[in-house]
Order: structure tokens, then C-alpha cells, then sequence
């Protein structure tokens, strides 16, 4: 299975237009038969993108994995749907880098919520008999 | 602390009972995904069946939504998983299931012949290993996947198209062949009318009009062979070309027969060149994981599953020990 897009120098998402003109300027006889048979009748072309896309996303999975040089990664399949590798990120560290953030906030908080309860109460305490004091103050200024 | 913070795949990660199941169960789901002609409601019983034995302990309708989606954060997620958590005899089975699940009927999608084969290198089994696993699983040989981006594909696989096109290449031959006919004739009768007019001029212009009559005639025969010509080598090229396809099938049809000592390797999960304390231990381990008495609680069908794969290693054992 070969990238005929990316061997035509075109998007996956190429309209006819695109695709016919690409096809026109397309100096391999060989590739043009393959290319004229695979993306201009409809029902083929569709099933090429589902494979397609299908390669792409394992292309995309075995850089990230780490897989692009795997045994059973090799011929067309392997020289069209290889990108460069990235390590940047490994879902799983990333996952676990997560949850032990969340664990530690939920660990801080189930720590500090003693002393911050308190000076809740505390605070309400003393608005309740600011404003208490306040109204008594304020009918005694009155009556 | 929201839990929006989490993708839907990581929850059922993080609540699952054992992470390698679920991850498992994704990356199968995965696999089942690209099964054509399946149902949904055959797929999630599949993966039921397949997975019996798994403690995932949550349900399947969440794994197989995520799988439809194809989301590929949460397949990655879960391949590193299953690369990290797996041991070598896990990884075996979880191939095992993976062939079962993408050929009940026998043949495979074309997607999951790459989705297979990301599967092995992942888990580490090697080509060999993975032919001779594909070969006990389903009867036949793991041939390298067909390729539709060539047109040879299509031949094969959309003969109507072809004739279809064959024939409206022959009907526009036909009517040009029609149209030139006509305009032969008009022109003949426009030279004849001119003929009529002109019919003392002539002796000498009338031979030339022969003369260019005949060459015009010459031509036109010479442009039909011409083209039935490149219609016999067409033919004569798709004949050869079809032949050769035939060819290479029949060749890859019959590789070499894989030894009977790597087989029997192969069914204790082992690679070639293991020594005869590997195969005990192998043997050891697989007849605990597959003891028929293991499934007496579960139905009478998986006994008889689990009591056919334990005849088969025993087989596989008693062969190993007679020649080790």
C-alpha cells in the first residue's frame, strides 16, 4: 500500500479537480495507471481513505511509540507512512504526572481543612455579632 | 478537582480493577472495529466472549464507543499500557486473542492486517512467530496484505468496473468508426457531384482525385490495424499481467512448511532454540492457565474449549519431550 496523495504531492482531502490536474502533470506512466484506477472512480477512492486514513493513524501511533522501526513495519507501507519519530510525549507518564498532581491537591486540602473550617466558623461567628451589636446599638440610638 | 480534567478512556483507566484489561479490551475493540459485515450487537458479543476471563470489572459499551471513535490519545494510552504491564506469555495470549477476534469467518480486513502487525511489534512477537500463531489460529497462512493503491487490486477485486469501461472504450470506437464512415461517404458524394460538374476538365485532375482517393483509403486501413493492433496488445498485457498475478498467489500459497518442533514451540509460546527446562516451565504454566478443571464453574462449552487447547499443549509437550 503506497501514499498515492503524497506521491502526487496532494492533501488527502484533494477535490477532483486537484486530483485530475496532479494526474496530468504526473511524469511516471506507471504510477498515473495506478493513480487514474485508485482516485478517480469513487466507491475505490473511498475505500483507499479509510485504508488510508486507518495507515495514517498507525504511522502517527508507531512514531510516537517508538515502532518505526518494527518487523513487521517495512516496504511501501513503512517508507510512505513513517514519520519522524517524537518521544515528546508518553501518554501513560503524562497520565500519571496528572494524577498525582490531583492526588496531591486533594491531599493538601484534606490537610488544611481543619484550620481553614475553623477560621470559617470563626469569621461567621464574628460577622453574626458585628451585625448583632450593630442593631442592638442602632434600636438603642433610636428608641 | 473536575473530572473533565480526565479523558473518558482515562477514567475507565483509572477505575478499572486492572489496567492491562482494559487496555487490552480497547486495542481489541479496536481490532473488531475493522471487522466489515459485523453488527455492533456481534462485535460487543465478541469481545464479551473473548474476554471472559479478563477483572476488568466495568462494562464494555464505554470501551467500545471510545474504539468507534478512534480516538488515538486513548489507543496510544493504551498500547503503553499493555507494552509496559505485559509479560511475555500475556503478550502471546493478547495476540492470540487479537487474530481471533479480527478472523472468525477466516478472512481479514485489510486494515487489520496492519492493525495485526502494529499489535506484534508492539508486543514484541517476532514475523515468524506471528505466521506460525496465525497459521494454528485460523488454518491458513499469513499472506502479506493486498494493495489497492495499485491497479492490479482493482482488476481483481472490481471486474465490473473494467468491463464497463472496456465496453464504452468499444462503443466509442464503434461510433467513431461510424461517424468517419459518414463523413467518407459525403465526401464521396460531394466528389462525385463535383465530377458530374466538372466533367470536362479532366482526364489528368480526375487521377489525381483517384490518387488521393486511394491514399486517403490507405491511411484510414492503416490506422484500423493500427488500432486493432494496440488492442491485441492491451489484451495480450492484461492476459500477462493476470497470469503473473495467478502466479505469484500460487507461490505464496505454498511457503515452506514450518517445522513441527517450532510449531509445538510456538503452541507452549516459545521461540526457537528454547532448552528443555523453558519448555517444562512453559508447559508447566500454560497447563495451569488452561486446565479444563479451571472452567468447571463456567459453561460446559468453555470446558470443552479449555480441555481441546490442553490436549493441544500436551500434544505440543509430549512431541518437545520425545525429541529434546
Amino acid at each position: 500500500m503506497r501514499d498515492l496523495y503524497q506521491r502526487l504531492a496532494l492533501t488527502p482531502d484533494a477535490n477532483n479537480q486537484q486530483i485530475k490536474s496532479a494526474l496530468a502533470r504526473c511524469p511516471n506512466s506507471a504510477l498515473r495507471q495506478d493513480a487514474t484506477s485508485v482516485l478517480a472512480v469513487a466507491p475505490h477512492r473511498e475505500t483507499y481513505d479509510t485504508l488510508h486514513h486507518t495507515l495514517s493513524d498507525i504511522g502517527r501511533l508507531r512514531a510516537r511509540l517508538g515502532l518505526t522501526h518494527g518487523a513487521h513495519w517495512q516496504g511501501d507501507v513503512a517508507n510512505d507512512f513513517s514519520l519522524p519519530p517524537d518521544n515528546a510525549i508518553s501518554r501513560h507518564d503524562e497520565l500519571v504526572d496528572r494524577v498525582s498532581h490531583a492526588v496531591s491537591l486533594y491531599n493538601r486540602w484534606r490537610r488544611l481543612r481543619g484550620p481553614w473550617l475553623l477560621i470559617a466558623v470563626f469569621t461567621v461567628g464574628a460577622g453574626i455579632g458585628l451585625a448583632l451589636g450593630f442593631a442592638l446599638s442602632l434600636g438603642l440610638g433610636l428608641g | 478537582m473536575s473530572t473533565a480534567r480526565f479523558s473518558p478512556f482515562e477514567l475507565l483507566l483509572l477505575k478499572s480493577r486492572s489496567q492491562v484489561d482494559t487496555a487490552t479490551l480497547l486495542l481489541l475493540g479496536w481490532v473488531l472495529v475493522h471487522r466489515q459485515h459485523v453488527s455492533e450487537g456481534q462485535r460487543r458479543r465478541r469481545l464479551a466472549q473473548v474476554t471472559s476471563q479478563f477483572r476488568h470489572g466495568h462494562e464494555l459499551g464505554p470501551v467500545m464507543s471510545i474504539a468507534h471513535s478512534q480516538d488515538l490519545h486513548a489507543i496510544q494510552l493504551a498500547a503503553e499500557v499493555v507494552r509496559k504491564e505485559c509479560s511475555k506469555e500475556r503478550s502471546l495470549s493478547v495476540m492470540h486473542q487479537a487474530i481471533t477476534v479480527a478472523t472468525d469467518d477466516g478472512d481479514i480486513s485489510l486494515a487489520n492486517h496492519y492493525i495485526l502487525r502494529f499489535l506484534a511489534d508492539l508486543l514484541n512477537v517476532a514475523p515468524a512467530t506471528l505466521g506460525t500463531l496465525f497459521q494454528e489460529l485460523t488454518g491458513q497462512p499469513l499472506r502479506p496484505p493486498e494493495d489497492p493503491s495499485r491497479d492490479a487490486y482493482w482488476q481483481t477485486h472490481d471486474p465490473a468496473y473494467y468491463a464497463q469501461k472496456a465496453q464504452e472504450e468499444a462503443d466509442a470506437a464503434q461510433r467513431e468508426k461510424a461517424s468517419q464512415e459518414q463523413a467518407e461517404q459525403q465526401q464521396r458524394a460531394k466528389a462525385d457531384k463535383q465530377q458530374e460538374k466538372k466533367q470536362k476538365q479532366q482526364e489528368k485532375k480526375q487521377q489525381k482525385e483517384d490518387a488521393r482517393r486511394a491514399k486517403a483509403r490507405a491511411e484510414q486501413s492503416s490506422a484500423e490495424q493500427a488500432r486493432a493492433e494496440q488492442a491485441r496488445q492491451e489484451r495480450a498485457r492484461q492476459e500477462q499481467a493476470r497470469q503473473e498475478e495467478s502466479r505469484r498467489r500460487q507461490q505464496r500459497s505454498s511457503p515452506p512448511p514450518p517445522d513441527r518442533t517450532t510449531r509445538a514451540l510456538a503452541v507452549l509460546g516459545l521461540t526457537p532454540g528454547a532448552s528443555k527446562t523453558d519448555v517444562r516451565r512453559a508447559y508447566r504454566r500454560m497447563a495451569q492457565l488452561h486446565h479444563p478443571d479451571r472452567f468447571y464453574s463456567d459453561s460446559e462449552h468453555q470446558v470443552a474449549l479449555a480441555s481441546a487447547r490442553f490436549q493441544r499443549i500436551k500434544n505440543a509437550y509430549d512431541y518437545l519431550m520425545q525429541t529434546y
